[in-house]
């Protein structure tokens, strides 16, 4: 499903150049799930802008599906976006000016996919039917999130990018978020990578890596980072 | 102390906004220096012309409180002016004011005088500092050869330089040039007497100045003349002061457009400066800073532009006058004889009033974002909400102020009684439409979102959009507005002014050739033998200068036979037709026909008795129409010939028209026939001129005058599209957050640029469709409420299609390029977005 190899990204400095990503390779597949954990600074949103074709590496590769990303277009990186990847932010980012429901359809919209049965399913199941005639600015934190997860789920994408999809909520918001989000992805058949700082959100995940000095290492026990 | 150290570290946190924001710097400085720019130009000018005009007489004496003239502008003969000297009458100078025509055929103003007659005073300003600078230039400047002051500005447009000699239309040249400039001497050449009457062949006096004279004496220089000769009181800045205020405030009125457009983008500027900032004012409020200590910051922040944008504001308006200055000089010298010098100086008074509209200006534009931005809460709630709230809320108050502004228009409009009023009616109704505008834009996205397809997701994106860019756009698309209505309704009564000119040239210069010179046997030319041949008529007319109503005003007497005379164009008439008017003028006596200036600006009506000062008193002449008159700022009545010739013994020529016969066996070129002819009756060329000529140099003069107005209204126009492009990159960099999700949700350049694009030609047509019908309304009232109160000058609007078109094709052009440098700043820009997608807030 991804595929990385050796994925090099360093960023200029005042102090001359910081790599942030080295020689670094990484495989996941398909349906499966893996928590990214790592340090503030460690490279995490990094690589994960780098898989979503946001940012361009300094060498090596990324194959999403089979297709590799290096020497693709602006609009080609554009349509491997809205088919085949998926992001979830902390700060929710939803459209301001358009209702939950619009909100919700659209990248489903942009990609021809979409899915009535499955909306009303995922909306039902995120608790969002009293909502969708709501602008943003309208919900509270919680049910923001909770509309930008329908929203990349909704099209059914192979691969979801998360970046501390959970950073901006409570605790026990966290939770519930994780656990409908972790559920649905499973539902829609989608993989998931996920950025994190919490163990508790990792523990929702197949299995975790950790980012430190530009490579990637697993994880056995969560507990023990 | 405290207190003042805060207060540093809180201005220099707000400050520090502009180093980082360097477009907006830019952007707040571009709408201040270019509405101060273009409002200081027309102010520099305007206070440079009325300077000018209260020196009209300067060349030759401030001091030349009279003038003796001839009754029948026959000029002074040497001997009278001799006579006046023997008789102790110092204080009188003679002066010879005469035009020629170079070699292109531009009229140039000579005037001369005898620099040793003139009084102590003047003598030593023209003596001393501003004559010929060495001993030999100043005796090569009254000595044979002799030698022409030419005025800079005029060298440069005639592209003379210092000792070169201008090469007239006749073949002889002027003598050679010194190029010097005085206050007062305007557009004209100062010779010495001896040479211009070794140029004019005509050794008489135009008139005699009398420069300080006590009243005893006085009264007895006015006894010393005789009957044939008048004194009269200087009152020439008078006059054109009063007969130029007018221009004066059509050009003000323009400026304050400019500037009320340049201050569009200031508005912008500050909002989103403030906007940007809402951060930092936050933060510095949670840190326990007061709104006083803030309010105070930004007044200083306010104090500080307010002084770079009026420095900069006035170096471009002094540009901008010296590159508009020829152009009205050359108007105004046409139109009122006036003169202007080429040297703009800056007056203090210019600079305060400068700077005083320039603080009023950022102050109006912060007031209502910066009473927003320190009323918020320090924790505020979702900015989203607060800004469609205040949206809202701001559209109602703009309409409603935009309700109150109407009812103060038509409360304002039946009182239009001169060009003051009504400007204050267009600004009105223009700043109403403005104002009104946020609502309409409101309204045709809710119009259009009725037509959208239920399903069209695509199209509510682009809908939604529309209304998250309308707040930013709204003060740019008021000044595309205003800036394309005045574009119209200028380009409309420039247009309209023309038509009805050129059509009036048409009728009232109908004769082939108009003769002019003063030193011509007129009637040896009508009668001799063979003028049969080539001559199919002629006119012959007469006048007098007089004053009426306390206005400069031309009688004169006309041959009611005369082609020109049948098909007068009249504007209004007693009776059912023109032609009955003009019989009634033909054959009843004490009918008299005025000017429209007399009816517009004197009040004088059909049917009503005029009464003149002829030699045998005072005399009632009935008014039996109203002719046009464009481009003369005088009153003007015309009678029949014998009439005038009868009450008026010093009536003069005021020249010949000769309508020639069509090429025949006897003539195969009546026009070189006719031209022989009136050089045997002693004409030098430049007496004459022949239809074709008159015209040209009429509409020549016309184009010149319109010119100043038609570039404001360009540069207005180009403030407007910088308005615009400021909006535009304003938007990007508030919104660049937002591009950067869609790009993360896949959307592609294309469609962001359709979305970002849509909204903002939805807008712009929707301005663009307003503005033709209040282009309409506005070239309305100028032509038939301002024109007629400030000149007098009636006309009928023609309207057209084609100019609002092309301007729509390049609003749409300048929409296309400002999208175009957003998009590439987009693409620059997006990237670092797209890397802080993830730790944005």
């Amino acid at each position: 499903m991804l595929s990385i190899r050796k994925l090099t990204r360093s960023f200029a400095q005042a102090e001359g150049s910081l790599r942030v990503l080295d020689q670094l390779d990484f495989d996941m597949g398909m349906g499966s799930s893996v928590a990214l954990l790592g340090e503030s600074g460690s490279g995490k949103s990094t690589l994960l802008h780098l898989i979503a074709g946001l940012d361009t590496p300094d060498s090596g590769d990324i194959e999403i599906l089979g297709q590799n990303l290096t020497g693709l277009n602006d609009s080609a990186l554009a349509d491997m976006r809205r088919t085949q990847v998926s992001l979830v932010f902390q700060q929710f980012h939803l459209i301001p000016t358009l209702n939950v429901a619009d909100n919700i359809q659209f990248q489903a919209a942009l990609c021809g996919r979409l899915d009535a049965a499955f909306e009303t399913r995922l909306v039902g199941r995120l608790g969002l039917q009293s909502q969708l005639k709501k602008y943003p600015h309208q919900l509270s934190r919680g049910q923001q999130q909770r509309v930008a997860i329908a929203r990349s789920l909704l099209h059914k994408p192979p691969l979801v990018l998360a970046d501390e999809p959970t950073g901006n909520l409570d605790e026990q918001s966290s939770l519930e978020v994780m656990s409908l989000f972790s559920e649905l992805v499973k539902n829609a058949g989608s993989s998931l990578l996920m950025v994190t700082h919490s163990r508790e959100m990792a523990a929702f995940m197949d299995r975790s890596v950790l980012l430190h000095n530009g490579r990637l290492s697993e994880i056995d026990d969560v507990a023990k980072v | 102390m405290l207190q003042k150290y805060s207060f540093y570290w809180v201005a220099k946190a707000l400050l520090s906004h502009y180093w980082r924001h360097p477009w907006q710097t830019l952007f707040l400085l571009v709408g201040l220096s270019a509405g101060v720019g273009l409002w200081s130009s027309v102010q520099i000018i305007n206070r440079h012309a009325q300077t000018s005009y209260s020196q009209a007489n300067t060349l030759l004496g401030a001091q030349a409180n009279y003038w003796i003239r001839s009754r029948a502008q026959q000029g002074i003969a040497q001997q009278t002016y001799i006579d006046l000297r023997r008789a102790g009458f110092r204080q009188v100078y003679p002066v010879v004011e005469t035009e020629v025509s170079t070699g292109q055929g531009d009229p140039i103003s000579i005037i001369a005088t005898d620099l040793f007659a003139l009084p102590v005073e003047l003598f030593e300003n023209y003596g001393n500092d501003s004559a010929p600078g060495s001993p030999s230039d100043w005796l090569a400047f009254i000595q044979p050869p002799y030698r022409s002051w030419v005025p800079q500005q005029l060298a440069k447009e005639l592209d003379l330089k210092a000792g070169g000699a201008l090469l007239l239309r006749d073949g002889r040249k002027l003598p050679l040039a010194l190029i010097q400039s005085r206050p007062g001497q305007g557009r004209q050449i100062l010779m010495d007497i001896g040479a211009v009457f070794a140029l004019t062949n005509e050794p008489r006096f135009s008139y005699l100045a009398v420069g300080t004279i006590s009243p005893a004496k006085l009264r007895r220089l006015e006894s010393f003349l005789g009957d044939d000769m008048e004194l009269v009181e200087n009152q020439q800045h008078l006059d054109l002061a009063q007969l130029t205020q007018s221009l004066h405030t059509h050009l003000t009125a323009m400026s304050l457009l400019s500037f009320a457009v340049g201050l569009f983008i200031v508005f912008n500027a500050v909002r989103f400066s403030l906007w940007y900032r809402r951060e930092t004012i936050l933060n510095l409020r949670l840190m326990g800073v007061g709104v006083p200590v803030l309010s105070a910051a930004i007044l200083l922040e306010t104090l500080l532009w307010s002084v770079i944008g009026t420095a900069l504001g006035l170096l471009l308006g002094i540009q901008l006058a010296q590159f508009l200055l020829p152009g009205l000089s050359a108007s105004l010298h046409s139109l009122f004889n006036a003169s202007l010098s080429g040297i703009i100086e800056l007056e203090i008074d210019s600079v305060i009033k400068a700077w005083l509209i320039t603080l009023f200006g950022l102050a109006w534009a912060l007031a209502w974002p910066l009473y927003q931005q320190l009323k918020t809460d320090v924790l505020p709630a979702s900015s989203t909400g607060v800004a469609i709230d205040s949206e809202r809320r701001a559209r109602r108050i703009l309409t409603l102020g935009a309700a109150i502004l109407v009812l103060v228009a038509a409360f304002l409009y039946p009182r239009i009684d001169n060009a003051t009023n009504g400007f204050i009616l267009l600004g009105l109704l223009l700043f109403a439409a403005a104002w009104t505008l946020p609502l309409i834009l409101a309204g045709s996205l809710r119009l259009i979102a009725l037509f959208l397809p239920a399903h069209s997701l695509f199209g509510r994106w682009l809908l939604s959009d529309g209304w998250s860019q309308m707040p930013a756009l709204r003060t740019a698309i008021m000044a595309l507005l205003l800036a394309m209505t005045a574009n119209l309704g200028v380009g409309t009564l420039i247009d309209s002014f023309r038509g009805a000119f050129i059509g009036w040239l048409e009728i009232r210069q109908s004769a082939d050739i108009y003769i002019r010179g003063t030193n011509i046997d007129l009637q040896q030319l009508l009668n001799s033998e063979d003028s049969s041949d080539w001559l199919a008529d002629s006119h012959l007319r007469i006048g007098v200068t007089s004053r009426w109503r306390d206005r400069p005003t031309l009688i004169r007497g006309a041959d009611t036979r005369a082609p020109d005379s049948l098909s007068f164009p009249l504007a209004q008439w007693l009776g059912d037709s023109s032609a009955d008017a003009l019989a009634l003028w033909r054959t009843q006596p004490g009918s008299i026909l005025a000017n429209e200036q007399t009816h517009y600006l004197a009040g004088l009506m059909l049917g009503e008795n005029v009464q003149l000062e002829t030699d045998d008193g005072l005399r009632d002449y009935r008014v039996v129409g109203f002719f046009y008159d464009y481009g003369n700022p005088y009153f003007q009545f015309y009678l029949p010939f014998d009439e005038v010739a009868k009450r008026w013994k010093y009536a003069y020529s005021r020249g010949l028209a000769l309508w020639l016969k069509p090429p025949s066996n006897d003539v195969d070129n009546p026009m070189q026939r006719a031209e022989d002819e009136i050089r045997k009756s002693g004409a030098q060329a430049g007496d004459w001129i022949r239809q074709a000529e008159i015209r040209q140099l009429s509409v020549k003069i016309f184009d010149r005058t319109f010119a100043i107005t038609s570039a404001m209204n360009g540069l207005t126009l180009i403030v407007a599209g910088i308005a615009l492009l400021a909006s535009l990159l304003a938007i990007l960099q508030e919104r660049l957050p937002q591009f950067a999700l869609w790009r993360a949700l896949g959307v592609r350049y294309d469609e962001q640029l359709l979305v970002m694009a849509c909204p903002l030609f939805i807008f712009v047509s929707v301005a663009w469709l307003l503005a033709i019908p209040l282009g309409a309304l506005l070239s309305w009232i100028l032509i038939h409420k301002l024109n007629i109160v400030s000149f007098g000058w009636s006309m009928p609007m023609r309207w057209q299609m084609a100019p609002a078109w092309e301007l729509g094709m390049l609003v749409i052009a300048v929409v296309i390029f400002t999208l175009l440098l957003t998009v590439i700043q987009l693409r620059r820009r997006l990237p670092e977005a797209l890397a802080r997608l993830g730790t944005l807030t």
